[in-house]
């Protein structure tokens, strides 16, 4: 059958033409296509650029906002304070932005894109359940209840850096066993470099629980200090000042009557940029710190949720029968109370931090997750491709993850965008009722204590974190709706 | 058509109990477990010794020391319509009154030589007609503060214990706990030689303890018996008589507030649900005929323009939109449009229902205007966020719909374009439109939990986020119960006008 | 035949009622907007064709040949955008559909023109009872009362040989099978006594005897009512036994047009001889089945026309035949009496005098 001619280019093709092929267009590769349309939209653009925007200050908040100076120099000779008191996750994000920007946009030609954020992903939970997990250990050996040979040993100066060895080439195992990427050294490298790097960080990095950000001040009055250079935003979330009390934007330290003192001090011409809370906490370094929650809760939230509702919803999909009437009990649970109620009851019984309130609002919000798995799953299995899978024998995993799971995923995809929209939806509300995690800096958190129990209205604590929460929240609806609309096959059927 | 409601309503019943349950069991997860609130509320007392002997009475009373899942149990045979056993009696007042309880034996009795003054306790005749009342009130009274006193004697007693085992030496005193308190089932079998250190103590508080549960059985079988001879009538309707009855659930009481939670839940709910009713209805009517028109006019400004609007609202959580409500609209600081708190003005009591002006000439707002005055801002809070699911799911269902064939045949037919949108396009969008009742029935009544606290409505979700200060197990449980109830029932609602608009659905077939 | 005479109607009435085309398209161009971002796609390009009274007018050919799209504009249900009308009319009645308001447009959709369409178990709405369907088309388009709609209602149920129709009209579509579903259809298309009726593949979605039933079914309604059938398919068998004219089309054109026993004892145009060839034989031992390109790719097959050379797109730049200047490459040339069959646009057949397809031909044998 001879082409449509190149290179002249039909002004209009037939009905026949077009049931041929004619005028179509190159096809290129599913999630190819999706992402381009994705990109195509303003709204979707917006939305990953202010992502993108929170996921930097999540990285460099301790570089940018911290009451500790990045150096100074006393008769001690030079210290760096602000190094000192980096947390051991702080140094683990900072390397995986450092090494990881270059690795995914730069790394290796033979691998993918996709294939390099997916390394720098499953390096990314390694290091966090390395973190996670050693902290717990110590904490654990630590206890007053532990026999006595454990406390010393984890006391002695081999103690934190032998458990932390010994959970990290555990992680480092099981890194190097999931096939996250095909190629085999790569796989091995950054599982060994992963586990290198949180060895590192978990066993020396500053473990001082108490600051004094005083001390600071003194030496700078009394003239202790030769030479001091300050972070951008020399204020942390944890400095909180009772004689500086809801101050609003812009004031100058030294203008709040009861720090007058501080007149021709370096620490009275400080301004407070977005103001000072309730507690006299500056509201800046505030914000910027709350990032990590907001990108970290809303993401690993999801991870949790996405995965255990793909896990029920294939199970429920594919078995059907019985297995599906018994775990859709289950979801119906779930479906007959809101999910916020059940979230604030769990919020409110359970330990506040960080670590729990992932945990929990990922358990409790999987259902959705669940029924769009199960309704694809139940499609997929009378499909041709899944019979004759089975037909070749192969074991239900492969049939499952292989064959089913990349055809069924995909609303699951679209929908875990707006999942992470509601996730930071969720932090915020539990964190304005008070059930946030403690000690932490949050958006809701700032929220909470714009309306005093005074019955004042402070405003600029509710339109800063305001607006950060309203514009995260709507970033991540946009780039789902982006998404629904570029992968959704009905909707773009109906859209020509 | 019955068949199918019994069914459904029969289904619901696992769910409940799936429901319930999660929640007892995450109470029973969170530190303290279930009875920490208790235990500050005992903690006024100066007396540490008191404050334990309180704490054992309080877990005593609400059967805080067993385990978990027999917890659970009790709590659902009180929820459950069917009861086993004997049945309560009920005052005129409409409060229940249940049989007195039994007392175990004491721990340990076995180890200790029995005091030689115990004597049975004479036979009690409760007397008849109107003194039975008082009589049985007294008793009742008389039971509860014996048993108190035997608690707090157990209590003391097992402190006494923790004391002797320390003198013994390692081989006792590793049957003590991590916190160095005994646990009498530990030391069952144990000998307790009379020449042992600190015997004597030991044995003058097991037979304090062993007196005084004599005493509180003796007190317990009186009233029983007054409990018997029926000062109130019974409760419930007998099914089995003795064995098995109909009664209504017994939601309990508030350990934190002592008011039965019935009560409490009986204030709270029409709050919310009239916060709910006013707020489903607006939902509805300013996001489907949204969606209507968008899909109409496709691609057209109101399209975009709405889609825009809407997501932007969709994004606003719902404390953001109250604090802003409250801070501007409502705070005298700035606007003070609207009320900050509450349900009513406080002289709405005095209130006429509608707006009046009396003879000086002078108006007044009346109960009506002033409730919708201060409902207005929990309202909007608790609307604006489902705009956007509900007019974007008309939209896309109505353009599904669109394309359809039947709405090609009906266009055939030369039927009128706004007749083929509202007849044939639209009737046929209602489907997923009350389906969609599913998911924002249940988003509002979680979204109205956060306004109340917001707007300082004394609603279910005020009643909650209480009882969570106050670790208040009977309320939280009771609240769970009471939401899923009334979800389901919305769901089972929801179902039915399904079947109602779908001629395909069928109950019989269902 | 284009030329018209208002007074005749009067005159002889009978007669002259047969004797006119009910429907006439000529040279008609629709076009649609790609949706993947592509050229138009051009659905028909200079189509023509007439149908009259009692006559069944079966326009064939392959998916996409434009002969759906055709019917569509003739009820004006093509969505614009994305679908445009390029050229042509579609006379109706003496009024140009093409240019009607949507007001009257409404007057003629389901009144004068009724369409049955191919996907009976779709084209209901299930949420309304096959009497509130029914009624609907009959109010709208008769002065009638309720009761006298619901005469009509049953009527035309049991016309279409629907038993017991009075407790028929109150069940929904789901309660119908497909055949019984298409017998509605017809029945709420034929319920307002259309002039024309355009069925749209009405059998392909139905099992061969409820086929034949249905098709026949038609027919007498047809020559009770003097409508024209405009029958579009894809099954020759269905059009040799019910055609009385034949259009086949191609690529958004006309290729053929003749009576049907004319077409099919020699099909002139070597699409339509691909078209016949295309059809298995029971009898005839194959090697593999002829396909439409089989004989559209044979040089041979184009020079069997003498003085013309048959329109065909694929056919190589150096084969076609010198063309005449004009708009279009195409031209539907009456070869033979009544015959007509598309050809290249060459000069010496610019200068012939050209009448488009009209044919009053109807089958004796009914």
């Amino acid at each position: 059958m001879p082409d449509a001619p190149i290179g002249h280019a039909p002004q209009a093709i037939s009905g026949v033409d077009a049931m041929r092929g004619v005028g179509a267009v190159q096809a290129k590769g599913f999630w190819e296509d999706a992402w381009a349309r994705v990109l195509a939209r303003p709204g979707a653009v917006f939305g990953l650029s202010w992502i993108a925007v929170i996921a930097f200050f999540a990285v460099f908040a301790p570089l940018i906002a911290n009451a500790h100076p990045v150096t100074l120099v006393t008769d001690r000779g030079r210290e760096w304070p602000l190094l000192e008191h980096l947390a051991p996750a702080d140094w683990l994000l900072l390397a995986g932005a450092v090494l990881g920007t270059p690795w995914v946009f730069l790394g290796p030609r033979r691998l993918k894109r996709s294939q390099r954020l997916g390394v720098l992903v499953a390096c990314g939970l390694q290091a966090a359940a390395t973190v996670v997990l050693s902290a717990a250990v110590v904490a654990w050996a630590d206890d007053a209840d532990r026999a006595a040979w454990v406390k010393d040993s984890i006391r002695a100066p081999w103690g934190i850096p032998s458990a932390v060895a010994a959970v990290a080439l555990v992680f480092a195992a099981v890194a190097a066993w999931v096939p996250s990427v095909e190629c085999r050294r790569v796989r091995l490298g950054a599982a060994g470099l992963t586990a290198a790097l949180a060895f590192l960080a978990c066993s020396f990095a500053g473990r001082t629980a108490l600051v004094n950000f005083e001390r600071y001040l003194e030496d700078e009055r009394s003239g202790a200090i030769r030479e001091v250079v300050w972070a951008p935003v020399p204020w942390s979330p944890q400095y909180t000042r009772s004689d500086m009390v809801a101050q609003a934007p812009g004031t100058r330290v030294a203008d709040v009557p009861s720090l007058s003192a501080y007149a021709d001090t370096a620490f009275g011409a400080r301004r407070l940029l977005l103001g000072s809370d309730a507690l006299g906490g500056d509201v800046l370094s505030q914000m910027l710190w709350a990032c990590r929650l907001s990108i970290s809760i809303g993401i690993v939230s999801t991870g949790i949720s996405v995965a255990i509702g793909i896990t029920m919803g294939a199970l429920m999909g594919y078995f059907g029968g019985k297995v599906d009437l018994f775990l859709f009990r289950i979801v119906e649970i779930f479906m007959a109370v809101p999910v916020l109620f059940l979230l604030i009851v769990a919020a409110g019984v359970l330990p506040r931090n960080t670590y729990v309130m992932m945990a929990i609002i990922g358990c409790f919000s999987w259902t959705g997750a669940a029924r769009f798995t199960r309704a694809e799953f139940l499609k997929l299995r009378g499909q041709d491709f899944v019979q004759a899978a089975r037909a070749n024998g192969l074991p239900v995993s492969k049939i499952l993850f292989r064959h089913m799971l990349p055809n069924g995923i995909t609303p699951v995809l679209v929908d875990a965008s707006f999942a992470v929209a509601a996730a930071i939806t969720v932090e915020a509300t539990l964190s304005y009722l008070g059930l946030g995690p403690d000690g932490q800096a949050s958006w809701g958190k700032l929220l909470s204590s714009a309306t005093a129990a005074t019955g004042t209205f402070v405003w600029w604590l509710a339109v800063f974190p305001g607006a950060a929460i309203f514009l995260s929240v709507l970033s991540y609806n946009l780039l789902g709706e982006a998404m629904r609309d570029a992968i959704d096959p009905k909707l773009r059927k109906a859209a020509h | 058509m019955i068949s199918y409601l019994l069914r459904r309503l029969a289904f619901m019943v696992p769910t409940v109990l799936g429901i319930t349950l999660m929640v007892f069991m995450l109470l029973a997860l969170a530190p303290g477990g279930i009875g920490a609130g208790l235990a500050g509320s005992a903690g006024q007392l100066s007396d540490t010794s008191k404050v334990a002997q309180m704490q054992a009475y309080f877990e005593d009373r609400y059967g805080l020391n067993d385990p978990v899942i027999v917890q659970y149990a009790r709590w659902l045979g009180r929820i459950s319509p069917v009861k086993f056993g004997e049945r309560d009696l009920r005052t005129p007042s409409g409060e229940r009154v249940a049989p007195p309880r039994a007392i175990d034996d004491p721990p340990l009795a076995e180890a200790f030589p029995a005091p030689t003054a115990e004597v049975a306790a004479a036979p009690y005749a409760p007397p008849a007609g109107e003194q039975l009342v008082p009589e049985f009130k007294k008793l009742q009274r008389e039971a509860e503060g014996a048993r108190r006193d035997y608690i707090g004697s157990v209590r003391q007693f097992r402190d006494a214990l923790a004391e002797w085992a320390k003198q013994q030496g390692p081989s006792m005193a590793g049957r003590l706990d991590s916190k160095g308190s005994a646990r009498t089932e530990d030391f069952r079998g144990v000998e307790f030689p009379p020449d042992s250190p600190g015997y004597a103590k030991l044995a003058a508080a097991a037979a304090a303890m062993r007196a005084k549960w004599f005493r509180a059985s003796a007190a317990r079988e009186r009233a029983l018996a007054a409990f018997r001879a029926g000062p109130y009538p019974k409760s419930g309707i007998p099914l089995l008589p003795g064995l098995v009855s109909l009664d209504t659930p017994d939601l309990g009481v508030a350990f934190s507030k002592n008011r039965p939670v019935a009560d409490l839940i009986a204030a709270a709910l029409p709050v919310t649900l009239l916060i709910n009713l006013i707020a489903f209805p607006i939902s509805y009517l300013v996001a489907v005929p949204t969606g209507i028109l968008a899909s109409v006019r496709r691609g057209g400004w109101l399209d975009v323009g709405s889609g825009f609007l809407f997501l932007g609202l969709y994004s606003v959580p719902t404390v953001l939109a109250g604090v802003f409500a409250i801070g501007f609209l409502a705070n005298r600081q700035y606007l003070g449009w609207f009320p900050v708190s509450g349900l009513h003005d406080s002289a709405a009591a005095s209130m006429t229902f509608l707006p009046h002006t009396d003879a000086a000439g002078l108006w007044h707002r009346g109960y009506l205007l002033d409730t919708a005055w201060h409902v207005a801002l929990p309202v909007l809070c608790l609307v604006y966020a489902s705009f956007a699911v509900l007019s974007k799911q008309t939209r896309a269902s109505m353009l599904d719909n669109f394309s359809a064939d039947y709405v090609r045949t009906a266009k055939a037919k030369g039927v009128p374009r706004k007749d083929v949108v509202m007849r044939h396009v639209f009737r046929n969008s209602l489907l997923p439109l009350i389906t969609m009742f599913v998911g924002v029935f249940p988003a509002m009544l979680a979204g109205s939990v956060v306004i109340e606290r917001i707007f300082t409505v004394p609603g279910m979700g005020s009643l909650i986020l209480e009882a969570i200060d106050l670790r208040d197990r009977e309320i939280i449980l009771a609240n769970t119960f009471m939401v899923a109830c009334v979800n389901l029932l919305a769901l089972l609602l929801a179902d039915i006008l399904y079947a109602a608009a779908d001629p395909r659905v069928s109950f019989n077939r269902a | 035949m284009t030329q018209r005479q208002p007074g005749a109607t009067l005159a002889e009435p009978g007669t002259d009622r047969l004797s006119r085309p009910v429907l006439e398209v000529t040279d008609l161009a629709v076009s649609f907007d790609n949706s993947a971002g592509g050229p138009r796609v051009q659905a028909v390009n200079g189509a023509s064709m007439a149908l009259y009274p009692q006559q069944t007018l079966a326009v064939v050919g392959e998916s996409g040949c434009g002969k759906s799209v055709t019917a569509m504009s003739t009820m004006q249900l093509i969505a614009r955008p994305p679908g445009r009308f390029d050229r042509g009319s579609i006379l109706f009645e003496g009024r140009d559909i093409c240019t009607l308001e949507e007001r009257d447009m409404l007057s003629i959709r389901g009144g004068k023109i009724a369409m049955i369409f191919q996907e009976p178990m779709t084209s209901l709405n299930p949420v309304y009872t096959i009497g509130d369907q029914l009624l609907e088309a009959i109010l709208l388009h008769q002065r009638v009362g309720p009761e006298e709609a619901r005469g009509i209602a049953v009527q035309a149920m049991r016309d279409v040989g629907i038993r017991k129709p009075e407790e028929r009209l109150g069940m929904y579509p789901h309660q119908f099978s497909g055949g019984m579903r298409q017998r509605v259809m017809i029945a709420m298309a034929l319920a307002c006594r259309p002039k024309v009726l355009l069925a749209d593949e009405p059998t392909t979605a139905l099992d061969v005897t409820i086929q034949a039933q249905i098709l026949e079914l038609l027919r007498e309604l047809q020559r009770d009512r003097d409508m024209g059938i405009m029958l579009i398919t894809h099954n020759l068998g269905v059009v040799a036994e019910n055609a009385d004219v034949v259009c086949v089309m191609y690529a958004g054109r006309v290729v053929e047009v003749a009576n049907v026993f004319e077409l099919f004892d020699e099909p002139l145009h070597p699409y339509t001889r691909g078209l016949f060839r295309s059809i298995p034989m029971l009898r005839e031992a194959k090697h593999r089945l002829v396909t439409i390109r089989d004989v559209t790719d044979e040089p041979a097959e184009f020079r069997r026309l003498p003085g013309a050379v048959p329109w065909w797109p694929d056919m190589p730049q150096g084969a076609r035949p010198a063309l005449a200047a004009g708009r279009d490459e195409h031209v539907l040339v009456e070869v033979r009496p009544d015959r007509w069959v598309a050809c290249w646009r060459t000069p010496e057949l610019e200068a012939r005098p050209h009448r488009r397809p009209n044919l009053a031909f109807r089958r004796g044998d009914r």
